[in-house]
């Protein structure tokens, strides 16, 4: 009897407990990095100016050499304007950089003594990772919606099946990023560093998917390392964000350089290995 | 029936070491509800490392430590129901609003949203922050992130609540303020406060002071009781040159000890004093008696002025933003 006595009275005051207070917590801390991410007028700078850039002068500008003879011969005609091709890619883009730069919120909180705040709360390590990795997928996936505008301007009519098939694609991208993003800011201390290697883990992530030029899918194996150096091959064909970039050329252009099986399987592969990553750092803090 | 005596918070024979370093060394202590507990001590006393293993952020190599019955050690999550926790170091989110910083915290305590929201107010009036509720944390003084903090670590009804040296880097004025928010906090709920400071003043208001030095407990009890049992007179001097101060250091050499310009005596009474000024009169420039304080009773029980380890705290501040944020060495 003593016994039940001593945890009634520890109970304390009336408190949400279970399911509830799980999701209010994990309400709580999604809510905080998306409004911190809205009082962050740089980062919304840098999400808009980043596809304007992209799309409007480089696709626009290399548009008109993209079905031409070039080195004489063609081979393979993609039946796509590069505008259209590289659409999709920029969406990743936007998506990459945003979900990397959100965990630069796990820094600041460390660094500016409210990790302590969360790490003393009743909030398991679990439901306070999902939090933050939800919240900063929440905003790279508008940074990503927000090419979607342009869509008129490379001259790609998006059905309502297309944007639904492709939002779920992004959230799938933009989770496990803001997870690689956490992952890679456990291990980096200062904001400065943070910024020099997410820009040298992002960009030539970017370049080696495939992105801003196909490989050419009518091409045997031995082929293709003709055309293009061996390392350039080896390097795309083993980045995953090739499928990535991929699977969202399969939602909005309908165009596939790779089996379309394989972009959503890697994409899914990468949120749930990179979280699990994510979380075995994080019960170490 | 349990008795009404049952302790809020319990500490049984807490050790904890870094490398070879003993921060705490079989620490027990007890705090009765509604106490306001004082730990007093100087930096690197353990005084840091037992508020973190009370507040479930450090695990002890050893020992028990209770709050409400709650077992901090292995039950951690349940533990964190019961305690509000301010530390040294802010730990606001200053891109986000008064209101915004209070409503985060009561979510992830899971206080339901009526309550929440009227606790909110309730608390903001209590520390005179009403006003301030919609602007960012960022715009804040620090005396007011301050007491933001502490009206934060009470949203959820917090039983216990733990003040690491709330007043350090605040200046006098905001200083007092601040205590008096907490005496008025305490009067309108159940509430036990336990608090570090290296500010002896403050310790006065204490219903129980605990003196920690190297990791042991050298005494714990009522500041007036401690100043009974411990304290004692103190005579300070200042010496008109260099002779004459080694000349009285080598007199009383087991009572005095030398701080900057000054030497100070532990005196055993009136009597002593006198001899002293009679058996150096004309060499002494500066003569003053210290009734027994807390700060003598200090003295007298670790054998150091607590004052010299006062500019440490604010370099320790300071050291803890360089390295990041990583708590304690």
């Amino acid at each position: 009897m003593t016994d039940t006595g001593m945890a009634d009275v520890s109970r304390g005051a009336p408190a949400r407990t279970g399911l509830t207070a799980q999701l209010g917590g994990l309400y709580a801390i999604w809510l905080r990095e998306v409004k911190r991410a809205v009082r962050d007028r740089g980062q919304f700078v840098g999400g808009v100016s980043r596809p304007l850039l992209w799309v409007l002068i480089l696709g626009i500008g290399l548009n008109p050499y993209f079905r031409g003879e070039i080195y004489g011969e063609v081979r393979f005609v993609i039946p796509y304007t590069y505008l259209q091709f590289i659409f999709p890619a920029v969406i990743a883009l936007n998506i990459m950089y945003t979900s990397v730069q959100s965990a630069v919120s796990t820094i600041w909180d460390r660094e500016f003594g409210f990790l302590r705040e969360i790490l003393v709360s009743p909030m398991p390590r679990f439901t306070i990772l999902l939090g933050k990795i939800l919240g900063g997928t929440t905003v790279a996936l508008f940074h990503g919606s927000l090419v979607l505008a342009l869509a008129r301007f490379a001259d790609i009519s998006l059905s309502a099946g297309d944007i639904v098939r492709g939002l779920g694609l992004m959230f799938l991208l933009a989770f496990g990023l803001t997870s690689l993003g956490v992952v890679i800011a456990n291990r980096i201390r200062s904001f400065e560093g943070f910024g020099v290697f997410s820009n040298a883990v992002i960009l030539p992530l970017y370049f080696t998917s495939s992105s801003i030029f196909p490989l050419d899918p009518s091409l045997t194996a031995a082929q293709t390392k003709v055309i293009y150096p061996e390392w350039l091959v080896i390097m795309v064909q083993w980045n995953p964000f090739t499928y990535a970039v991929d699977a969202l050329r399969g939602a909005f252009i309908h165009f596939n350089q790779f089996d379309p099986k394989l972009g959503p399987i890697v994409l899914a592969v990468m949120a749930v290995a990179f979280f699990l990553i994510a979380w075995r750092d994080f019960q170490r803090v | 029936m349990i008795s009404i005596a049952v302790p809020m918070v319990k500490i049984g024979g807490v050790t904890k070491r870094y490398g070879r370093t003993v921060a705490l060394d079989g620490v027990s202590f007890e705090v009765r509800p509604n106490e306001l507990f004082a730990l007093l001590g100087p930096n690197g006393a353990g005084k840091t490392t037992l508020l973190h293993i009370l507040c479930t952020i450090l695990k002890p190599d050893s020992g028990t430590a209770t709050i409400n019955g709650v077992d901090v050690i292995t039950r951690p999550l349940q533990a964190r129901q019961n305690i509000g926790v301010v530390f040294q170091e802010p730990s606001l989110d200053d891109r986000l609003t008064v209101y915004e910083n209070l409503n985060f915290h009561g979510l992830v305590y899971g206080v339901p949203t009526a309550l929440r929201r009227r606790r909110i107010d309730e608390l903001l009036q209590l520390v005179e922050l009403a006003d301030w509720r919609d602007k960012l944390v960022r715009t804040l003084s620090s005396g007011m992130k301050r007491r933001l903090e502490i009206a934060r670590a009470l949203v959820h009804e917090a039983r216990v609540l733990f003040l690491d040296e709330p007043t350090v880097g605040l200046d006098a004025q905001s200083r007092a303020r601040l205590w008096q928010h907490v005496r008025a906090l305490r009067q309108t709920r159940e509430l036990t406060v336990i608090v570090t400071t290296h500010y002896i003043e403050e310790m006065e208001g204490c219903d129980r002071v605990c003196i920690i030095d190297k990791g042991k407990i050298l005494a714990d009890d009522a500041p007036a009781a401690l100043k009974s049992t411990h304290g004692q007179q103190l005579v300070r001097i200042v010496a008109t040159d260099e002779a004459a101060f080694a000349e009285m250091m080598s007199a009383y050499p087991e009572l005095a000890v030398r701080k900057d310009t000054e030497i100070v005596f532990k005196s055993s009474g009136d009597a002593f004093a006198e001899s002293l000024l009679a058996r150096f009169a004309g060499r002494i420039r500066k003569f003053s008696v210290e009734e027994p304080s807390l700060e003598s009773v200090f003295l007298s029980l670790t054998g150091r002025d607590l004052r010299d380890q006062a500019a440490g705290a604010r370099e320790r501040t300071y050291q803890f933003g360089k390295r990041g944020g990583e708590h304690t060495k």
